[in-house]
């Protein structure tokens, strides 16, 4: 018997079927519902979660490249000290995006209805289904950690020793920044997994749903507020000379990047302090996390039948639509669908998934970028009105905008859109203003609030409403421009089809990004100190307003018609005269 | 009144339903019965608007409904065959989404879905998410869905799956009452008894055309047996006891 065959064989066996079950249903949502979600695909998946760190590490090359270290004059660079902020800040991100997705995947991870349905009548016994399932889990650890630092273990070590030129200092930087990503990825699962598994073994079922929500939210704002320390906390450790201050040791990214500087030899009496609570701290969170799996699988899986049948009665969610309905939503179509498509993103796994991807990106090109304003200035004021600081909103509408109008063509159960098609009117025309709506109010509202607040304390009224004035008037812009022939009700049509021009429109939105969050916020820095100059971005202005509104008048009756259905364009089109 | 003439669907030149034709008077109830594949959802499709016609037309009231489809879905209730909703919404929400769009007022959409969840003892769930609902649960959300708008024509596709006893009961005196309102009723089945007790004619389809078309009483009358032997007589050329033997064989197979 062949290897290939042998392997086929073993993976046929009972238990590795059912790991292959419970790997997918993690993936691919489970639940108690029948939704039928749409199927991003796991290498989709696992792209969108490798991303952050490739396109971090990319970005690093300006900072490390040789010839612009030369070119700025910085001619003796010590690699290892400048790399301790970006050590600190790939920590985190992995810490982030491991626990994130821990946290969005916790109701996937253990068995639920619909396997206990499928699988307690058969002849395997339920200690098989809980190590087949914590086989999974452990497999999703291994592969989230290895997934979300795999660009950055190969990429940042390139970068930084780009300018050093020996393999051994290239080999030893790759080794431990690996080992440091990779075990803080791992400590991030096991603790959001031992937080919730705690809570899971604890409390009662129906009470542990209600929790639940509450309980991943704070874990949420936790893992925000650790990518946020990345520009400070590097910093105050490197120049503490005593004992590690308090806070830091509730700071798990700091153990990490203290174990990496200390195996380094660069570690201060402070980091060796937090360095020796990684052993301790990730073997606490395994055992803690295993052992309440094993208990809060005992509580509800093998009691899901007492429990199956309870209807789970909510309040009536509350969304505040009241006041918006007057000033925003004056139509039926508007007001019905706009509670919809609310409702989809704020529900569905799917598009959560691809928003909260696109969301962190952004999150993360921000905090990049306000490190940077922060390396070249001495105080908040000065940072404030750096090109760096002053694309931080940029890059959060830009990329918000985007991933909103992206997350717009992923269905949600296309065979229940039936209920559209019945009731609305397609020649209506009324898709590109809720798309509008949508987007600007799900974006404007906190970037411009956040914005105009920061940079009114910071730099006085003037400075403030020019840059909000500005930045709302290009999230307007390129929303009107993306919208462009835009026919669909969101996440009612089946997904586009593949086109020719589709790189060509990936291309543009690299360069868009370049203009939107890199030129303007460069003119912007210049301009702000004489505000007249403002008025030369007018012809922009007054083109991006005019471009959307000349493809409306110019496009045919046919192609303003609503679809729910996208299809290729026929090679050959038959003219069926027998019909 | 609304009228099939000649209605013919082809999907790449195979036709799923050839030339149909019948009238839908207020205070009737017409079911439709015919075996898998017989064109009973592409018939259904054609009459709500979902689907367009090869040839053929759908008239409401005397005017092509092509013509202005919104304004003949403001007259239609639909239950479609599979409940396929939005999981993620609440049946409280579904409704309310399906009311706004219809264009009601407010006052009289919350007032009408409230009622109408309390009678089809819906209420205790109504802010639980669709997901989490039995078929049957789904189902009485459809009906609401198609009701609550007081519309004038109902077509009703497998209006029945998943239903329990009271409900199925409740549904069927549902239909009565509807017909004699005055309301037109397009009810499609697979359950002989039911269309037998609530229809007053019926139209029976086999490899999408029209093989009877009657009302109840006279079909039992010419072919003198009950609907279920007129069905197996007129559509089915299947020995179902043998089959059943065939299935018991296979599976005793060692």
């Amino acid at each position: 018997m062949s290897p290939s065959q042998r392997w086929q064989r073993y993976r046929e066996r009972p238990f590795w079927l059912l790991v292959e079950l419970f790997v997918e249903r993690i993936f691919r949502g489970g639940g108690d519902t029948d939704a039928e979600g749409v199927d991003l695909g796991v290498g989709l998946v696992l792209t969108l979660l490798a991303m952050p760190g490739g396109f971090v590490s990319v970005l690093l090359f300006d900072k490390y490249g040789s010839l612009l270290q030369w070119l700025r004059g910085q001619f003796h660079v010590d690699a290892l000290l400048i790399s301790l902020p970006d050590e600190y800040f790939f920590i985190v991100l992995s810490m982030t995006v491991t626990g994130a997705v821990a946290v969005w995947r916790w109701d996937a991870m253990f068995p639920d209805r619909r396997d206990y349905m499928n699988l307690t009548h058969l002849p395997i016994s339920s200690r098989t289904i809980l190590l087949a399932n914590l086989v999974a889990v452990l497999f999703l650890a291994a592969l989230l950690a290895i997934d979300v630092n795999g660009a950055s273990c190969i990429l940042f070590p390139m970068v930084v020793s780009a300018a050093q030129g020996t393999l051994p200092f290239f080999l030893k930087f790759a080794a431990l920044h690996a080992g440091a990503v990779l075990l803080a990825s791992v400590f991030a699962f096991f603790a959001v997994f031992s937080i919730l598994g705690t809570l899971m073994a604890l409390l009662p079922p129906r009470f542990f749903r209600r929790v639940s929500s509450y309980a991943r939210g704070i874990v949420v704002v936790y893992l925000v507020t650790l990518l946020c320390t990345s520009f400070a906390v590097p910093d105050t450790l490197r120049r503490t000379t005593g004992s590690a201050p308090k806070w830091s040791f509730f700071f798990p990214s700091a153990w990490f990047v203290s174990a990496c500087q200390l195996l380094r030899n660069r570690a201060n009496p402070a980091m060796e302090e937090l360095a020796r609570l990684c052993v301790p701290g990730l073997a606490g969170v395994i055992v803690i996390a295993i052992g309440a799996y094993a208990i809060g699988y005992q509580r509800h899986f093998i009691k899901i039948a007492e429990i199956a049948d309870t209807a789970v009665t909510l309040h009536k969610p509350r969304f505040g639509f009241g006041s918006l309905d007057k000033l925003l939503l004056p139509t039926p179509f508007l007001r019905g669908c706009f509670r919809f498509v609310a409702k989809t993103l704020m529900r569905s796994e799917a598009h959560r998934l691809v928003l909260t991807g696109v969301s962190g990106l952004a999150v993360v090109l921000a905090s990049q970028a306000l490190m940077n304003a922060f390396q070249s200035t001495t105080s908040w004021r000065e940072a404030a009105l750096t090109p760096d600081a002053l694309s931080i909103p940029f890059i959060l509408t830009f990329l918000l905008i985007i991933g909103l109008r992206l997350v717009f063509e992923v269905p949600v159960e296309i065979r229940a859109n039936w209920v559209f098609q019945l009731l609305l009117d397609a020649d209506g025309q009324e898709s590109e203003p809720l798309a509008r709506r949508v987007i600007l109010t799900a974006v404007l509202p906190w970037i411009l609030f956040g914005t105009f607040t920061v940079y009114c304390y910071l730099e006085g009224m003037t400075i403030a409403s020019l840059h909000t004035l500005l930045v709302s008037v290009w999230a307007v812009l390129l929303t009107n421009i993306l919208l462009i022939r835009f026919r669909k009700l969101p996440f009612t049509c089946s997904l586009p089809v593949f086109k020719q021009h589709s790189i060509v429109v990936l291309i543009s939105f690299c360069f868009g990004y370049l203009i939107y969050a890199g030129s303007t916020p460069e003119f912007e820095a210049s301009a702000l100190h004489e505000p007249l100059r403002m008025l030369e971005l007018l012809p922009l202005v007054l083109a991006g307003w005019y471009v959307p509104r000349y493809f409306a008048k110019n496009s045919i009756e046919l192609e303003r018609r609503m679809i729910f259905e996208e299809s290729a364009p026929r090679t050959v089109e038959g003219l069926r005269l027998s019909e | 009144m609304l009228e099939a003439v000649q209605l013919t669907k082809r999907y790449s030149s195979i036709p799923a339903v050839q030339d149909l034709s019948f009238t839908l008077r207020p205070g009737q109830v017409l079911g439709c019965l015919g075996p898998n594949g017989s064109g009973k959802s592409t018939t259904v499709k054609m009459l709500t608007g979902l689907l367009e016609p090869s040839r053929g037309l759908v008239r409401f009231d005397g005017r092509n409904v092509q013509e202005d489809l919104t304004s003949y879905r403001a007259h239609l209730g639909y239950v479609p065959e599979e409940a396929h909703l939005y999981p993620y919404l609440t049946g409280w929400e579904y409704l309310e989404m399906v009311g706004t769009l219809r264009g009601m007022s407010r006052e009289l959409m919350e007032s009408k879905i409230d009622l109408l969840l309390e009678l089809f003892s819906l209420r205790p769930a109504r802010h639980a998410a669709m997901g989490t609902y039995s078929k049957g649960m789904r189902q009485r959300i459809l009906l609401i869905a198609a009701l609550m708008h007081d519309p004038a024509i109902f077509i009703f596709d497998e209006p029945l799956s998943g239903l329990d006893v009271t409900s199925a009961l409740i549904f069927k005196n549902l239909v009565h009452a509807l017909g004699k309102a005055g309301k037109m009723v397009f009810y499609c089945s697979h359950v002989l008894e039911v269309v037998e007790k609530i229809c007053s004619d019926v139209l029976i389809l086999r490899k999408g055309t029209v093989i009877a078309h009657d009302s109840v009483v006279n079909i039992g009358k010419i072919l003198g047996a009950s609907l279920e032997n007129t069905f197996l007589h007129l559509v089915d050329d299947v020995d179902t006891m043998r089959v059943a033997d065939d299935i018991v064989d296979v599976m005793r197979a060692a």
